[in-house]
């Protein structure tokens, strides 16, 4: 690791003036050891809710996720920012609402500030959407110039990921944006195997797509790991399909799946048409049993379920996706995009028109008031490491957790989730990562011999504890912001 | 035949003078100038202030309530009498002016007592022709009363200031079970009654029938009723009149050392316990020495004066007026309603008093919402300053941590309670199921009075030898053609009928000895239900019955929540343990492990449901690191578990405890 030198007071992107506790120290103090979790540096006190000053820059940014909104139509279970273009024309390439974007995305990224002059090469790009794969090869590569210029030449062994879906791209669009372009990842939109529940879904493409999308991916030369996104509990999905979709997931050969469970979420057209839990979409019971069929069968054909919703195998995580569940900072581009740097989270507008505004006063300079940004106190940053750190099999570094907030909210946290590790939902692990049982975790809890000296490790149990995180970050929340 | 014993021994004393105290006159008026060496330095003092109490020596003062059964009109005609004398003006303000709580206001009924003095002018006898001309030489204080029979306490209390009544009837409505109660309250302390007939402008009115039903219920005689509208005014003009003529003035002796009777209290933030005060004989100024007969204390008296309407000094009190005083008391410990005050200096007799107001329902009252004891203990301090008829005592419940147990003398009451801790003390309250005092005897011949079904045993290790019920005399005034449903409602609530008889052609009053527990839940709303709205019920409280009773335990995980045990006749436990069970089956959320939920009698159970255990809560995509939205999206779960009351490992969402109180109708 560089050591830092203290950055100047400048104003980092978002550019709104910053706390008087992110004072930078003295050259001397400020060793910045990039622990596995980041955490603001400084030691919590013992009390619940004084939390110490934070007196060093947090470490700049080496992610950027770029969001591409266009899609050929919206799917109804999602919510997320996008732009249909219409399923009318099947060529987009010169469509100019794409060339208008890209404009405008362009300029955003010239017009930020980098974190500072000790800028790191860049590790991971992430092309979300939207359907990224949409957006025609060369702008793509008009956007990874631009970040070259700006954020200066990336990592040898950069990941570029790329989000894709069956039937937007063909063998030679894909050898472009691998070959030319330097697309290293790709995200294979499948989401089911079978044509009735895609059409449920209002996806743009069939099971054709799917097998074609497939065949491609596997015979591209020069990517190195792709992944295959599934959505279970979809309306109408049955075990038997369930089972077929993962079993010709195995065997179409991913080094990565996502298995992500349908969120009906609000204003969609699926949270108009269903309930959760009620006919068509699949019972509570049956939808966590979708879950478990996934993590079984993954497991046995040799992925690791290294999170909630992925699985890999060996060496193959999505780096980009484990910046954020290490709470590490990133930038973030493009239309309703978040990014979090140097403690501030901050959400783009998720309108065009809006958007487009907030590039020009970015530009201007001017980015007052109403920049939807917030500094992320040391209680949200404390709940926002224990909920991402669950989502993975790591689980949360104790020893880590200790160093920036304080023994006693560990305690607390132990504590609580006593009875969760005793019904086997959480799993209290030693340095070695094996597992400790109840009694000795309750020797610990209450014995004197010091907390922490056995017990480095709490994760969720798979699938157990996986299935109940909400309800048991939520406990955890409860001690931490009580 | 209560009622009709009651209304032979009205006959005797009908003939009372209504007149006889104004002969009296005459030789009080050379008592004033004694009254005045007494408290020498009134005169300054009232100098001090626009009025001059010393004007109105008892002969010029009129007290009286106005009582009705609930919805008649009482402070609506309230609000025209305060205009009529000027103390409010006309079209200003709310209506129903002196409902000033905002229970009262969202509910449109009075709650609590209270008091205002009006100053008028009247001719009153002949030889009154030396009076100032236009000088108001009269000065009454008004006091409305509310007509729930919950709160009958408030008006037996408010009848101890006063020497008559306005008995109020609604023209349509005719006499209900609220006035044959208020009635009776007033006939029994011995005031004149003046029955005034209102709402005569409905298109339904109908004085004749009213007058004919007063006469035959109350031995009233229809020519001294008075029509009034509250609404249009109409008749209003007789009203004041009647009173200065027909009520006696008060019977004090201004002669005698102070003794003034404490009616009510409140607590002010800035001036502590303001005390609302007859004084009975004697005299009071500011900076007087006060002690109270009950607790032997002293204060010294810091601000005195009148409910004009709102508080207006005056510097004195004097003989037969009714007003308020600030002594430094601190807390309704010290401010005892029904207390005797007087001079520190002397000693006296003290005046009879109230009686104990009588706790119908007890309930434990507990923070809520994650809020914490001590603020719930200080809310219910403040308010209690507020209502006195409330018993308060400490308890602790595994289920629910440290609260209170409270009596109440009614659900109504119990609500109003609950309602004003938090709209006026911002408290956040969960509460119990309402459960009346029943007494167990054991074996060994020992006696308990239990108040929290919790507290007794479930498996005392001696046998209960019988167990006794608190019961009531209620009274049900309704239209004959009702009276089949309602004969069924009363015997299915365990009733036993004590009177039927016709108080005109086609209307009913009937008597029932009924247990109060079936009457405190659902009751009045059953019996609203099958007679239309058309059936008026009041109750009074009678002697303890023998009855069949047990404990019934609700069981969460094998474990019985303390907060959730009722007591209940031996014949319903099944339905009552059932109803009890589907409830909470049906507001406690599903957990992360199964919940047997089980109602039992001792180690019986005869009712049981599970609710099975959660499968999933999982978000699966976080994505593109919009953590923020996610992070807030759970602490809404967190705060979702904050409303929760852990019992053992079993979170019960708050609102499973309110579902509770409903089922309890047995
Ligand atoms: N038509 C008509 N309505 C009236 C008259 N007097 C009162 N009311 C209405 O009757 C309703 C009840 O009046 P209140 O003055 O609140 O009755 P109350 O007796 O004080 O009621 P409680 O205090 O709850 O017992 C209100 O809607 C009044 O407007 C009247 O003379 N004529
Ligand atoms: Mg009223």
């Amino acid at each position: 690791m560089p050591r830092a030198t203290p950055a100047p007071l400048q104003l980092l992107f978002p550019p709104i003036s910053l706390p008087l506790k992110y004072k930078p120290q003295p050259i001397s103090h400020l060793t910045f050891v990039r622990s596995s979790i980041p955490c603001p540096p400084a030691v919590y006190r013992n009390s619940s809710t004084d939390y110490p000053h934070i007196t060093t820059p947090l470490p700049p940014p080496s992610s950027i996720y770029i969001h591409l909104p266009f899609c050929r139509r919206r799917c109804h279970y999602c919510d997320f920012p996008i732009i249909a273009l219409g399923s009318s024309s099947s060529h987009y390439d010169d469509d100019p609402r794409i060339n208008t974007y890209i404009r405008l995305l362009l300029r955003e990224i010239r017009a930020t500030k980098p974190y500072s002059s000790l800028q790191l090469p860049i590790k991971t790009i992430f092309f979300g959407g939207g359907t990224p794969s949409l957006v025609p090869p060369r702008l793509i590569a008009s956007v990874l110039d631009t970040i070259r210029t700006k954020f200066g030449e990336v990592a040898a062994d950069v990941e570029v990921s790329m989000e894709m879906d069956p039937g937007t791209f063909d063998a030679g669009r894909l050898e472009e944006m691998v070959g030319v372009v330097g697309v290293t990842r790709i995200s294979l939109g499948v989401q089911a195997f079978q044509d009735e529940l895609l059409r449920e879904c209002g996806r743009a493409h069939g099971r054709r797509e799917v097998d074609e999308a497939i065949e491609l991916v596997n015979s591209s030369h020069g990517l190195r790991s792709w992944s295959l996104d599934l959505i279970s509990s979809l309306p109408r999905q049955t075990e038997e399909m369930w089972e077929e979709s993962l079993r010709l997931a195995v065997s179409a050969g991913p080094q990565h799946v996502s298995v992500y469970d349908l969120q009906v979420e609000e204003g969609t057209k699926f949270a108009l048409l269903y309930t959760p839990g009620e006919f068509p979409l699949p019972a509570e019971a049956q939808s966590a049993n979708f879950y478990v069929m996934a993590s079984e069968t993954l497991k046995l054909a040799g992925y690791e379920h290294y999170e909630i919703s992925s699985y890999c195998k060996p060496g193959h995580e999505c780096m980009h996706n484990i910046t954020y569940w290490q709470n590490e900072p990133f930038y973030g581009f493009g239309l309703g995009s978040a990014s979090y740097i140097n403690g501030v989270r901050f959400s783009r507008p998720r309108r065009l028109k809006q958007y487009e505004e907030f590039v020009k006063d970015l530009e201007a300079g001017n980015m007052s008031a109403k920049s939807n940004a917030s500094i992320v106190e040391d209680k949200e940053m404390a709940m926002d490491v224990v909920m991402l750190s669950l989502r993975t099999a790591k689980g949360l570094d104790l020893k880590s957790f200790q160093r920036s907030f304080g023994e006693s909210v560990v305690l607390s946290l132990c504590r609580a989730w006593r009875p969760h590790v005793e019904s086997g939902h959480v799993v209290a692990l030693d340095e070695e990562r094996k597992a400790i049982s109840i009694g000795k975790f309750d020797l610990e809890l209450n014995g004197d011999c010091q907390l922490g000296r056995r017990v480095a490790f709490l994760r969720l149990s798979d699938p157990e504890g996986f299935l109940m995180s909400n309800e048991l970050i939520a406990v955890a929340f409860g001690v931490l912001s009580p | 035949m209560r009622a009709l014993y009651r209304s032979s021994r009205f006959v005797t004393s009908t003939l009372r003078p209504l007149l006889y105290e104004s002969y009296r006159f005459g030789t009080l008026l050379p008592l004033i100038g004694g009254e005045c060496s007494f408290c020498s330095h009134s005169r300054e003092k009232s100098r001090e202030g626009a009025l001059d109490l010393s004007q109105y020596p008892p002969e010029r003062i009129r007290n009286f309530s106005i009582i009705a059964h609930v919805d008649h009109g009482k402070s609506t005609l309230a609000d025209r009498l305060l205009e009529l004398t000027g103390t409010i003006k006309k079209g200003h303000g709310q209506p129903q002016y002196l409902d000033k709580l905002q229970v009262e206001r969202e509910r449109g009924i009075t709650v609590k007592a209270q008091t205002a003095t009006m100053f008028f002018r009247h001719k009153f006898q002949q030889h009154e022709a030396t009076e100032k001309e236009n000088a108001p030489n009269f000065l009454l204080n008004l006091i409305d009363t509310p007509g729930h029979v919950d709160f009958s306490y408030e008006v037996s209390r408010s009848l101890a200031a006063c020497q008559g009544v306005l008995l109020v009837v609604d023209a349509a409505q005719g006499v209900q079970a609220q006035t044959v109660a208020n009635f009776y309250l007033a006939f029994e302390s011995n005031l004149a009654i003046i029955p005034v007939i209102n709402k005569i402008d409905q298109p339904t009115a109908d004085p004749d029938r009213v007058k004919a039903q007063l006469k035959s219920l109350f031995d009233l005689d229809p020519n001294h009723a008075l029509l009034t509208s509250a609404k249009t005014g109409q008749g209003l003009e007789h009203v004041l009149p009647s009173v200065i003529d027909r009520i006696p003035a008060p019977p004090g002796k201004c002669d005698s050392p102070l003794r003034m009777l404490l009616l009510d209290s409140y607590y002010d933030e800035y001036k502590g316990v303001i005390c609302h005060v007859a004084v009975v004989d004697g005299a009071l100024c500011k900076g007087d020495k006060i002690a109270s007969s009950a607790t032997g204390h002293v204060y010294e008296v810091s601000d005195i004066g009148i409910m004009h309407p709102e508080l207006t000094p005056t510097g004195v009190l004097l003989t037969g007026q009714v007003g308020y005083i600030v002594s430094g008391m601190r807390s309704t410990a010290e401010a005892r309603v029904g207390d005797t005050l007087h001079q520190a200096k002397s000693t006296v007799l003290p005046l009879p008093g109230f009686k104990p107001a009588k706790h119908m329902v007890f309930s434990g009252l507990y923070p809520a919402d994650g809020s914490d004891f001590d603020a719930l203990n200080h809310a219910i301090e403040r308010l209690i300053c507020n209502d006195a008829s409330v018993s308060v005592t400490k308890e602790t419940s595994t289920a629910l941590g440290m609260g209170f147990r409270c009596g109440f003398l009614g659900l109504l009451h119990m609500d109003v309670f609950h309602q004003r801790l938090e709209q006026e003390y911002g408290a956040k309250v969960l509460s119990t199921i309402p459960t009346v005092p029943y007494i167990f005897e054991y074996s060994d011949g020992s006696k308990v009075k239990v108040q929290n079904p919790a507290a007794l045993a479930s498996n005392p290790g001696k046998s209960v030898t019988a167990c006794w019920e608190p019961s009531v005399i209620a009274t049900i005034i309704l239209p004959c053609e009702y009276v089949g449903p309602v004969i069924t409602l009363c015997s299915e609530r365990r009733g036993d009928q004590l009177e039927y008889s016709f108080i005109e052609s086609q209307r009913v009053l009937m008597k029932y000895q009924l247990p109060l527990r079936e009457i405190v839940v659902d009751f009045y709303n059953e019996l609203k239900s099958i007679t239309s709205g058309y059936a008026s019920f009041d109750y009074e409280d009678a002697e303890y019955q023998k009855s069949d009773l047990v404990k019934l335990d609700i069981l969460l995980n094998g474990q019985a929540v303390d907060a959730m045990a009722t007591i209940v006749h031996n014949l319903k436990a099944q339905r009552v343990g059932r109803e009890l069970v589907d409830k909470l089956k049906k507001f406690i959320d599903r957990q992360m492990f199964e919940i047997s939920i089980q109602a039992a009698i001792g180690s019986r159970i005869i009712a049981r449901e599970t609710i099975s255990a959660m499968r999933k809560n999982v978000l699966s995509k976080c994505y593109g690191g919009d953590v923020t939205r996610k992070r807030k999206l759970l602490e809404k779960q967190k705060e979702g578990k904050k409303r929760m009351k852990r019992v053992g490992s079993v979170d019960i969402p708050q609102e499973a405890f309110h579902e509770l109180l409903k089922v309890s109708k047995e």
